[in-house]
């Protein structure tokens, strides 16, 4: 975190006020995705006995692992805050916008964590190409960068990524103390609810024949 | 007229011998790309089961037995639902114990207690019964002295104690019991097989898969003999058990090993 604010706000010279918040900021909104997401990826191969030995609905093992991953990032918040005042940022009550853009992201995590690990039993190099997928995401989400730079007519494209919806809201409540885009987050939660009805249907699907897999 | 605790009406379970292993995706390119290089996915198909039905009256018992590889196991884990039947049906009624294997979820670097706490909630114990009920359950596996060492320190035979304490604490109409009683030591044993008898004055039912005859006539009142995943023999224990051990007498088999499809 340190070498990145280095890096981008004295070697590349950023033109971001407060450069430092507004990393970390993102970071936070970012590591919740990437852990939750690759935590839960291996839930299901990493506990078969949960699965051939005891009768339970097999999503609640995806779901404790992305709130064992939300707990996580909730103690990173706490941590944060006190961090964002220091970098001479002033907290308003626009900060309690934070809870429910947290939960729309679990939400997004959880969606996707559905499918991811139950593909992941059936297809053992879903890690790897899941890893990748994330590296990727890192820079196609705007994290480290101000997304301006992107080209206008690739705007569009670059926004169906919810991260970069759900970022940009975060930055909106601490840094500019306004509340999220009316747009933004109608989008993210349509784009979740997508996602869900998808994981649920691939979870359901390869549920059935999980135990012999294993 | 007695109320049926478990129906398994012509059940077939089918497993998969593949030739060649796809388990990635990229393997799963490469094979649909090899398509024309004559090297086709293909499987074979291995009935485990084969249309086996059996009824089983509210309060009475069942034994399962036969040699093995003939489809106990997999009969246990479609009974307790963690596998689907490919044809047929199971009806229950009543609640079934989730559970085939005792210890399932234990970590090792917690306490007894909480290891307690929540195996009972993963065997569907509501929170607040499950610690009314702590002490008792501590007391059942001898444990009481134990309860805030760490789970990892305490021999295998505690650990199943406790796992089997637990279990029946969740008290459910109908009990699946794998070779469970194989463990533990003799004091212990009696303690469970106590334990069962008291379950079916209740009037709860019991599935045993055993190799021992003795226990199987002791429990149950009704057999289901398998072997290569068909139904050889199924009704009262005395007679299922006797037939099953002079099968085992005999050298060969006397029956015919037909490769029977639905």
């Amino acid at each position: 975190m340190v070498i990145l604010t280095l890096v981008f706000s004295i070697l590349l010279r950023v033109n971001i006020p407060n450069y430092a918040a507004w990393v970390l900021l993102g970071l936070l909104v970012w590591r919740f995705f990437a852990i939750g997401t690759s935590q839960a990826l291996g839930c299901i191969l990493g506990n078969p006995s949960l699965v051939t030995k005891v009768y339970l609905p097999r999503y609640i093992i995806v779901l404790s692992s992305n709130i064992a991953t939300l707990m996580g990032s909730a103690l990173e918040f706490l941590i944060l805050l006190p961090l964002l005042v220091i970098l001479g940022v002033t907290l308003t009550p626009y900060a309690f916008l934070i809870a429910p853009i947290l939960a729309l992201e679990f939400l997004l995590i959880f969606a996707l964590s559905l499918s991811l690990s139950s593909l992941n039993v059936k297809y053992r190099d879903f890690y790897q190409i899941w890893d990748i997928t994330l590296q990727l995401g890192f820079w196609v989400s705007p994290i480290v960068y101000d997304p301006n730079i992107i080209p206008s007519r690739y705007q569009f494209l670059y926004y169906l990524n919810p991260l970069t919806r759900l970022i940009d809201s975060t930055r909106n409540i601490f840094l500019l103390n306004a509340a999220p885009s009316l747009f933004d987050i109608p989008v993210v939660i349509a784009g979740t609810g997508i996602l869900l009805l998808i994981g649920f249907l691939i979870f359901r699907r390869l549920e059935s024949r999980m135990a012999e897999e294993l | 007229m007695t109320l049926t605790a478990i129906e398994a009406q012509e059940v077939w379970k089918q497993f998969k011998i593949p030739h060649e292993r796809r388990s990635t995706i990229l393997e799963n390119i490469a094979g649909i790309l090899s398509v024309f290089d004559d090297r086709r996915y293909s499987h074979e198909q291995f009935w485990a089961l084969k249309d086996v039905s059996f009824r089983l009256e509210d309060g009475d018992s069942i034994g399962i037995v036969g040699p093995n590889g003939s489809g106990k196991s997999t009969l246990l884990k479609l009974i307790a639902r963690t596998m689907k039947p490919d044809r047929g049906s199971i009806k229950y009624n009543g609640s079934v114990a989730p559970i085939l294997e005792l210890g399932i979820g234990f970590q090792g670097d917690i306490t007894v207690k909480e290891n307690a706490l929540i195996y009972g909630i993963i065997l569907g114990i509501p929170r607040t019964q499950l610690k009314k009920r702590l002490a008792s359950i501590l007391e059942f596996a001898g444990l009481t002295r134990f309860q805030d060492a760490k789970l990892k320190n305490l021999s295998t035979g505690m650990t199943v104690r406790l796992g089997f304490s637990i279990a029946i604490e969740s008290n459910p109409d109908i009990f699946l019991v794998d070779e469970a009683l194989a463990v533990g030591d003799m004091e212990f044993q009696q303690k469970c097989l106590d334990k069962f008898r008291e379950f079916k004055k209740e009037g709860k039912s019991i599935v045993l898969v055993s190799h021992s005859m003795n226990l199987v006539n002791d429990f149950c009142e009704k057999t289901l003999y398998l072997s290569n995943g068909e139904t050889r023999a199924f009704g009262p224990s005395i007679e299922v058990t006797q037939r099953y051990i002079a099968d085992m007498q005999t050298p060969r088999p006397t029956y015919r090993n037909v490769n029977r499809q639905p």
